[in-house]
């Protein structure tokens, strides 16, 4: 399988090209083209249950689409917010996502659904988590442009700007400072993640894209 | 005449620079500065071909172009010049056309053309209806330059044979090519179950532009985070 990311940091997207038989799986609703040659199927993401739940509790999609073909073929994918698309190969190792940043993965991938915790009650965004194991390549995008950071201690990240993370990296949902500065200062839930590895963060945050635009939305 | 587009990052414009009796046409509302000998004359009716009146404009408003074209000409015999910038966030493409062969453009993308070239509408019937995004092109006919705008990223990609494209990513085509709606792969129930729904088949041989991203895909994930729409 060969891939090219197109567009970063404003407006990636991802053109892949598959070889006879090589398979891909990829989020709902994120293909923009795709050569008549190819196949596709749907699959739960992370099996059935996991899905369900997700569906039921983050609105996130319950199905994902596989595409492959005998004669292998051409297909674009695009995430549904503007920013960046990243792209990382798992070789036995392990990767968190937030749901929603996850965009397509080969097939030797194994994606399990995890409860984002606390998280889920106050952030729409990312209630759950994906756990990304396994051989092969993983694409994930983020909103706006990306952080990349090497934590070695503890970093405090608001709650709408985590993508993904290192299995090495734990973290627990906080305020930020006391009660008072969680209601006053606009920063609402923070995640301290503790530990070492990679962490990327996004630069722009849904929810607050979503409250500034909406007292213009009027009609 | 001539038409610059100034690329700005995600945030491109054009800028058309007007001689004595060149006249230029754009969707109402995309001039967004222009030199003080310009004039600019509103009109609904396209200034060649079309029916015209108050039913072509109709048929813009539905076509998710605004009601209203606006025209510029410059008033001395100097030159002039007019920047134009889209509504959308994204990137600005320009197209020569020869004469040979008119262009389609999709939903809002038409920005503006020179007023030589005809412009009119073509009704997509059912097709339009059921492919979610365009009850109408924007049908660019003659020789000039037509501008067109994306939400995104703008590819061209060459068809020859078949490609399935979301109607969601389509910019313009040219009319050589032909689609129809379909499905991706061979299952309509997959197709909806992948979140694909009804795509566009194109065929035939031909240019085409794409966007990099989805007006609806964002707008279906912003919506969760708006408040109800009051009735």
């Amino acid at each position: 399988m060969e891939h090219q990311i197109l567009g970063n940091p404003d407006y990636g997207e991802l053109a892949v090209r598959l070889a006879s038989g090589e398979k891909i799986l990829i989020e709902s609703g994120a293909m923009s083209r795709v050569s008549p040659e190819l196949e596709l199927k749907t699959r739960t993401l992370g099996g059935v249950l996991p899905a369900m739940g997700r569906k039921l509790f983050g609105g996130e999609s319950f199905f994902v689409g596989e595409y492959s073909g005998p004669m292998g073929g051409e297909l674009a994918l695009s995430p549904s917010l503007p920013g960046t698309v990243l792209h990382r190969r798992l070789d036995g190792d392990a990767l968190y996502l937030t749901a929603a940043c996850f965009l397509a993965c080969t097939p030797g991938v194994r994606l399990r659904t995890r409860f984002g915790g606390l998280r889920a009650l106050f952030s729409s965004e990312g209630a759950f988590l994906l756990r990304a194991e396994g051989q092969g390549e993983l694409y994930f995008n983020a909103y706006g442009a990306v952080v990349e950071r090497d934590l070695d201690g503890e970093m405090t990240v608001d709650t709408g700007h985590a993508v993904a993370w290192e299995p090495g990296i734990e973290y627990t949902i906080g305020g930020m400072g006391g009660i008072k500065s969680t209601l006053f200062s606009g920063e609402g839930l923070t995640m301290r993640f503790r530990g070492s590895g990679k962490l990327w963060l996004q630069t722009r945050n849904l929810p607050a894209t979503a409250g500034w635009l909406s007292p213009f939305c009027v009609g | 005449m001539r038409t610059e587009i100034l690329p700005n990052g995600a945030f491109h414009s054009a800028l058309v620079h007007l001689g004595p009796g060149d006249a230029f046409q754009s969707d109402s509302g995309a001039m967004f500065r222009a030199s003080s000998n310009i004039d600019i004359d509103v009109t609904t009716r396209p200034k060649r071909g079309g029916g015209g009146g108050l039913l072509a404009g109709v048929k813009r408003l539905l076509g998710g172009d605004s009601f209203f074209l606006s025209t510029y000409r410059t008033t001395d015999d100097g030159e002039g010049e007019v920047g134009l910038s889209p509504t959308l966030q994204g990137q600005v493409e320009l197209i020569r056309l020869d004469g040979s062969a008119s262009w389609l453009c999709a939903g809002g993308s038409y920005l503006g053309s020179d007023a030589d070239l005809a412009l009119d509408l073509r009704f997509q019937g059912l097709k339009g209806l059921f492919g979610g995004e365009n009850l109408f092109f924007v049908e660019v006919s003659g020789s000039g330059e037509l501008l067109v705008n994306a939400y995104g990223r703008i590819s061209e990609v060459p068809v020859d044979g078949e490609l399935i494209v979301d109607s969601g990513h389509v910019v313009a085509f040219e009319s050589s090519l032909s689609y129809r709606l379909s499905k991706t792969g061979s299952s309509w129930v997959h197709s909806f179950l992948a979140g694909e729904g009804i795509v566009m088949r194109f065929s035939g041989r031909g240019r085409l532009f794409v966007q990099s991203h989805n007006p609806k895909e964002f707008g279906s994930r912003l919506g969760k985070h708006l408040p109800p729409r009051r009735q």
